[in-house]
């Protein structure tokens, strides 16, 4: 689909799909002519980092790595850097966060049925999982042969990232909003913050919360939508790598602020693989965040 | 059965470890400042007022609650409700004297007697009054703002209805607004005892032969305005108003002295009713009011200046001037402290008298009220607050003092040993607590 820019009270709104979201650039008090550079910029280089990053595309440097049967591969910079944000996430929770989880995806679907996997279809899987199993020494990584790398838990906050970066010397009354993961580089005008709503559990019309973002990053990591539910228990798809299976009593939402979307989107990440110690370790972290139970 | 008490495990903290990692990702300059914040339901304001004149004068106790719901994006429901107490005594309008003075009370049903050179204070003063309003403003178009609103208070012996509407609309890139206001409301005043015929004669205990039924006033206002924003540190604001009132204007319980014109001292009342000869005050039934008001605020580095002027003027003869400036310093972790300064002078209305003298004609019109007279206030004042992250709270203390000039024209024989003008001075106090939105 085609990126759209639409007149809107406050300027302007540009609208485009990726990495499988709606996306959406909105843009105050600025001539049509540089909201659109604005946008061409965000669509141009939110398409680049999913051509390059998506596990779905057979010609880029994930799919190289995810099927190198043992190999090694180099990789460019900006694959080392994410490869380097990738083992420093590992670490800092204590491997709760895992690049190489993404193969569980084979047994679970979070598809709102009650196909629970099977223990030993779980346990078959923990052989090819973990961080701690890959051999990467920048700019060169080996998996095992079988394991695979997803970097779509980091990917839409980085895009989000690099997008507002390249927007920022041309406007600073702009927020990016990438299916819910979202930046605003200042205040719609002088003194007036975006107002932006945080989704209610029931799906319903009405936003749970209502935020208003004046600058700084949001991201909400939850499964509202993705989930299983068996015998009235209910299957998060936060997944513990370390176990295959999901985090029990995680929140159904956590939305967290900070400067990037990339800390937002690891903060309600992290927090969700808590599981019922989410709001703890949030309120330690001493961030701004709402969680949803 | 063992019983194990769970404990949240403590956790690392990661923020600098992730700021880091993100800053080796992104590169840079990529850091935001974050700024966010929930809205609330509602947004509850709500404060405690303390206001006390010396030598048991009138405290005044009162509570206000503001309740502020965002309907949709830049529409606002605002309620408001205020309780005050009156307690305490406020002078009648009567001179002191150097004779013991009776007075009956405005209910009719009783006397106060004022020693030897005492200011007559009617000590009966004491009332509950419960104010509410309602106010409703939405955009009716971008840059047009429009609010309605409706207001009522009770209190025993005065009623009060009010309508309002204000159009406020930006300009020039939002950095002129010009605004349009205009009010209605009608008051109906039932005194305790009913409302003394003007310029008539206090009389006994009982004798209501000199009192009428309710009375009622319609007050229209009417507002037009502009505020400038000059630069980012600095707007200005200017307002006219004009103030049309029309009824019963009268305080039904203010008095004036008749003297003796040489000797200074009361002189005897009606026949019979044992009282030295007070008249009930007399006020113009039209009251005009013109007011033009100035503002200036600025930022000093995040510390703002705010100074204004009000002048007005009416009809009546009273023009006053006030000068107002507060500057709010502005601390680490959301505290501020805020010095005050008030000035305030008004003139005579024209029909002012401190005392009549016996055997000079009444005039139409009479009073001694020190409200009309002519005087100088000052208040000085401190306010320190704190924001929280659920809200703010701030305390604020002040001192106020009022000095009347003395018009020597008054001080007849005794009178001059009196203190006719004694100052007054208030205190108060005020503890505000916000919690909800911003």
């Amino acid at each position: 689909m085609r990126a759209k820019l639409s007149p809107r009270p406050y300027g302007w709104l540009g609208s485009f799909e990726a990495m499988a979201s709606p996306c959406e650039v909105h843009v105050a008090d600025a001539e049509r002519d540089l909201a659109e550079r604005i946008l061409e910029l965000t669509v141009a280089e939110t398409r680049r980092i999913e051509a390059k990053f998506s596990r779905y595309r057979p010609d880029n440097v994930v799919h190289a790595i995810n099927t190198a049967e043992g190999r090694p591969v180099v990789v460019d910079d900006e694959t080392a850097r994410l490869l380097d944000y990738a083992a420093q996430l590992h670490q800092l929770s204590h491997g709760r966060f895992d690049v190489t989880s993404g193969v569980l995806r084979h047994v679970w679907r979070f598809d709102g049925s009650d196909r629970v996997p099977t223990r030993a279809a779980v346990e078959a899987l923990l052989p090819i999982i973990g961080w701690s199993k890959v051999r990467w020494r920048s700019p060169e990584i080996t998996l095992l042969p079988g394991m695979q790398i997803d970097l779509g838990g980091v990917g839409k906050e980085y895009a989000v990232d690099r997008a507002a970066a390249l927007v920022r010397p041309l406007s600073s009354s702009c927020l990016l909003n990438f299916g819910g993961d979202l930046l605003a580089l200042g205040p719609s005008s002088a003194a007036r913050p975006w107002r932006v709503g945080i989704e209610s559990l029931a799906g319903t019309e009405a936003a749970a919360k209502q935020i208003d973002l004046a600058s700084g990053a949001l991201a909400t990591s939850g499964d509202a939508r993705r989930f299983l539910l068996k015998k009235g228990k209910r299957y998060s798809h936060i997944l513990d790598p370390i176990t295959g299976w999901p985090v029990p009593e995680a929140p159904r939402s956590v939305t967290v602020a900070a400067p990037t979307c990339s800390q937002a989107g690891m903060l309600a990440t992290f927090a969700l693989l808590q599981g019922r110690d989410a709001e703890a370790f949030l309120e330690a972290q001493g961030v701004q965040f709402w969680a949803l139970r | 059965m063992q019983l194990k008490k769970r404990q949240s495990p403590t956790f690392q903290k990661i923020g600098a470890p992730l700021a880091a990692a993100t800053c080796a990702l992104l590169g840079q300059g990529t850091s935001n400042e974050v700024r966010a914040q929930e809205l609330q339901p509602w947004d509850i304001d709500t404060s405690l007022l303390i206001y006390s004149e010396d030598n048991n004068r009138v405290q005044d106790i009162s509570l206000n609650g503001l309740a502020r719901k965002e309907l949709r994006e830049d529409s606002y429901l605002n309620l408001t409700l205020a309780i005050d107490t009156l307690t305490g005594a406020s002078p009648s309008g009567a001179v002191p004297s150097t004779v013991v003075q009776t007075f009956t009370r405005p209910s009719g049903d009783g006397q106060y007697v004022i020693g030897a050179g005492q200011e007559p204070l009617d000590d009966t003063f004491q009332d509950t009054r419960t104010a509410l309003s309602a106010n409703w403003e939405w955009p009716v178009t971008r840059l047009a703002l429009l609010s309605v609103g409706a207001s009522l208070s009770d209190e025993f012996d005065y009623t009060h209805t009010g309508l309002n509407a204000k159009l406020a609309r930006d300009f020039n890139n939002r950095n002129t607004t010009l605004s349009f206001g205009a009010a209605l409301a009608n008051d109906t005043v039932s005194p305790v005892g009913g409302s003394p015929v003007p310029l008539a004669a206090m009389l006994e205990v009982g004798n209501d032969a000199n009192k009428r039924g309710d009375q009622s006033k319609d007050v229209v206002d009417f507002l037009v305005g502009v505020t400038q924003v000059i630069n980012r540190h600095t707007l200005v604001q200017l307002n006219y108003s004009l103030s049309q009132s029309d009824g019963y204007l009268t305080d039904p319980y203010k008095i004036l002295s008749v003297v003796d014109p040489v000797t200074g001292n009361p002189v005897p009342g009606p026949a019979g009713s044992g009282l030295y000869r007070y008249l009930y005050e007399s006020r113009p039934e039209t009251r005009d009011k013109q007011s033009l008001f100035g503002l200036v605020k600025r930022d000093f580095d995040g510390n703002v200046l705010e100074a204004s002027y009000r002048y007005m003027t009416d009809d009546w003869g009273v023009d006053s001037h006030t000068f107002d400036v507060h500057y709010r310093w502005n601390f680490d972790g959301g505290k501020y402290f805020q010095p005050h300064v008030r000035f305030y002078q008004q003139t005579a209305a024209d029909f002012y008298e401190r005392v009549l003298f016996n055997g000079a004609p009444v005039p139409t019109f009479a009073t001694a009220d020190y409200r009309l007279g002519e005087f100088d206030g000052l208040t000085l004042g401190v306010k320190y607050g704190q924001e929280t992250s659920s809200g703010e709270w701030s305390a604020r203390v002040e001192w106020y003092t009022q000095t009347s000039t003395v018009d020597s024209t008054a001080l007849v024989g005794s009178l001059n040993t009196l203190d006719l003008y004694p100052d007054m001075n208030a205190l108060i106090a005020q503890f505000t607590y916000k919690f909800g939105g911003r």
